[in-house]
């Protein structure tokens, strides 16, 4: 069989110790120079697909290639063409960071003559230049990130493995890590498969992204295909008094789809809702009512999440980025209407 | 292959070199022996019932300086354990190093100290003897050959115990449980070797045991080389014994390999 997609993957499934489907006949493919995202919470399978791409585990049924080659019938030489960034932290303690990529360049076979430029060359880049004679014992967590991903690209690998790489990295840390994949993408025509239950960087990251759930992918496409099967964005408008005649006015207004109450407030579903905001408002100023309040809510994957596993996506960071609030005085202001 | 042979054995020996208490703490069950065990058992036996030995201390120095093949080659296979744990075992696997060559890299880089260690213990017996406490005594005139027959006795004993280690420390995956299987391996090698016993006291059915321990294989080969007339003591030469040594080695070597492969291969 083969494929000319960097990754094919056809009927994959695990069940462990014959129980537990962790993974259940996924299909998907990554083009040549993506990067295809994985998101899904703790336990979806993440972790078991990545392990079965890489020719770490069997999978119970189904097929894999990776850069033209079967995973399940050589998975030597398919190491040779990847590198992998695990989830948990494998870096060699008693070896310093320089030890660590000399012994990879060696293990993948990197020519001799370009070991010590490319080592030399990968310390520097990940900042690990002062610290590349110490134990890496001694590393804090993010400098032990940005060794094992130099680890894994040592051997400029065709495709890139990383599982939840940015996993105990600060904000900081994690958009370093990211600006150093996304290099390294630019320049070599790197294809990255990446897991992630991080939202915003499935969204920032990822050309494409397969939602998973309980071993299922529940949906596949770009982040703004699959927040426009969503629906449009959430204008809410809260009246400064409360009046059922206010759902009529907003919902003549042209290009609203729907309009429901919620506590005391409206929200407004429309396709552009940066520029109807102003329409919605007007419309409600003429027909006599003050507002309190207007925001906007662009779908994120947080409502992608929900529409496809009817869950709430369990994240362990903050209120999503995406959020946008827009405060009343400003609009009445540009209205010259202001009612203070 | 080789390359990976030769990197994966550099990081092996430099982990054992910044980890050093693993060779000190090696060293201490036979040391212990030479200065308690070696000095209350220093009763003047027969020279037929030791080999030819002066005294019952020498031909036990003797003794601990095989042991030590033993002790020395331990923690390998806890090593594996750890790493393991730490991940490093599916770093390994993740690369297109082979499970023989990741395998064969712990069994060199973890053979090569205890023949340092064994002239060690040998080194500090003799120490003893000007120390006013029973002592070693070489009553032989060591020759090259000599020398290479007891570098390679000791040298291929350890191949032996890091094969049957680290056999053990791939086929686990808990520290505890490995430490409990070794105590209860290592005991009874010691006790069914002749590395203590005067042989020529031991009951028949023991010394059959004895005969095989490959213990005793290396222990005997050391002993022919230190101790004049030894000789007529021995039914073999060292040629045989380090022949039976070796068939030992290669038949553990065989098992280790099939249990790390097993081991290192895509999880199930
Ligand atoms: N070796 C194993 N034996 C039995 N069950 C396992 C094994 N490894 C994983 N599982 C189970 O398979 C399921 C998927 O696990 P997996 O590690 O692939 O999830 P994940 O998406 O990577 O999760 P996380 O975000 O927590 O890393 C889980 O229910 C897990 O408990
Ligand atoms: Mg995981």
């Amino acid at each position: 069989m083969t494929s000319t997609e960097a990754i094919q993957v056809t009927g994959l499934s695990k069940t462990y110790n014959q129980t537990v489907k962790a993974v259940d006949q996924i299909a998907f493919s990554v083009h040549p120079g993506e990067a295809f995202g994985f998101l899904g919470p703790n336990g979806a399978g993440k972790t078991t697909t990545v392990a079965m791409l890489t020719g770490l585990l069997r999978p119970t049924a189904g097929t894999a290639i990776v850069d033209g080659v079967d995973v399940f019938a050589n998975p030597t030489l398919v190491k040779k063409k990847i590198g992998l960034v695990f989830q948990e932290s494998t870096a060699d303690s008693d070896l310093s960071g320089r030890e660590n990529l000399e012994l990879a360049a060696a293990l993948f076979d990197v020519p001799r003559s370009e070991t010590r430029a490319r080592v030399d060359g990968l310390l520097e880049r990940m900042q690990i230049g002062d610290a590349a004679d110490r134990l890496t014992k001694t590393y804090s967590g993010g400098m032990r990130r940005r060794l094992e991903l130099a680890v894994g690209i040592i051997h400029s690998p065709a495709v890139l493995f990383l599982d939840e790489p940015t996993l105990g990295l600060d904000p900081q840390g994690r958009a370093g890590f990211w600006r150093y994949v996304q290099e390294l993408r630019k320049e070599h025509g790197m294809t990255v498969f990446l897991t992630t239950h991080y939202l915003d960087e499935a969204d920032g990251i990822c050309d494409r992204l397969a939602i998973i759930d309980h071993g299922h992918i529940v949906a596949t496409g770009t982040p703004s295909e699959l927040k426009d099967r969503v629906g449009g964005d959430v204008v809410t408008i809260r009246p400064a008094q409360p009046d059922p005649k206010v759902e009529t006015v907003l919902a003549a207004v042209p290009g609203v789809l729907s309009v429901t109450p919620q506590d005391g407030a409206y929200r407004v579903k429309c396709p552009k809702g940066d520029a109807l905001i102003p329409v919605l408002v007007e419309a409600c100023y003429k027909a006599g009512f003050g507002l309190s309040g207007v925001s906007l809510k662009r779908p994120s994957l947080d409502e992608v999440f929900l529409e496809f596993t009817g869950r709430e996506f369990r994240e362990d960071e903050g209120a999503s980025a995406t959020d946008r609030a827009v405060r009343i005085g400003q609009v009445a202001q540009a209205f010259g209407r202001g009612r203070r | 292959m080789m390359r990976q042979l030769v990197a994966l054995t550099r990081r092996e020996l430099l982990r054992i070199a910044r980890n050093p208490q693993a060779i000190i703490t090696s060293l201490m069950l036979p040391i212990l022996y030479l200065l308690l065990f070696g000095q209350g058992f220093n009763f003047p036996y027969p020279s037929s019932d030791i080999s030819g030995a002066p005294n019952y201390f020498s031909y036990f120095a003797a003794g601990m300086a095989g042991f030590v093949a033993v002790t020395a080659t331990l923690f390998l296979g806890a090593n594996v354990i750890f790493d393991r744990l730490f991940g490093v075992l599916k770093r390994n696997s993740a690369t297109p190093a082979s499970a023989t060559s990741i395998f064969s890299s712990r069994l060199l880089a973890g053979s090569v100290q205890p023949i340092g260690l064994a002239f060690l213990v040998l080194g500090l017996a003799a120490l003893l003897g000007h120390l006013g406490l029973a002592g070693l005594t070489v009553t032989a005139s060591l020759g090259v050959v000599g020398a290479i027959e007891i570098v390679a006795a000791i040298i291929i004993l350890s191949l032996m115990f890091a094969s049957l280690f680290l056999a053990i420390g791939f086929s686990l995956q808990q520290p505890q449980t490995y430490f409990a299987v070794v105590n209860a391996i290592n005991l009874p090698v010691l006790l069914t070797s002749a590395a203590l016993y005067p042989f020529g006291r031991l009951p028949w059915w023991l010394k059959n045991i004895a005969s095989y321990n490959p213990v005793t294989l290396a222990v005997e080969v050391i002993r022919l080389n230190l101790f004049a007339g030894s000789g007529s003591y021995y039914t073999y030469t060292a040629g045989v014994y380090l022949a039976g040594l070796g068939a030992w080695a290669v038949a553990m070597f065989v098992l280790a390999v099939l249990l790390a492969r097993r081991a290192l291969a895509p999880a199930k």
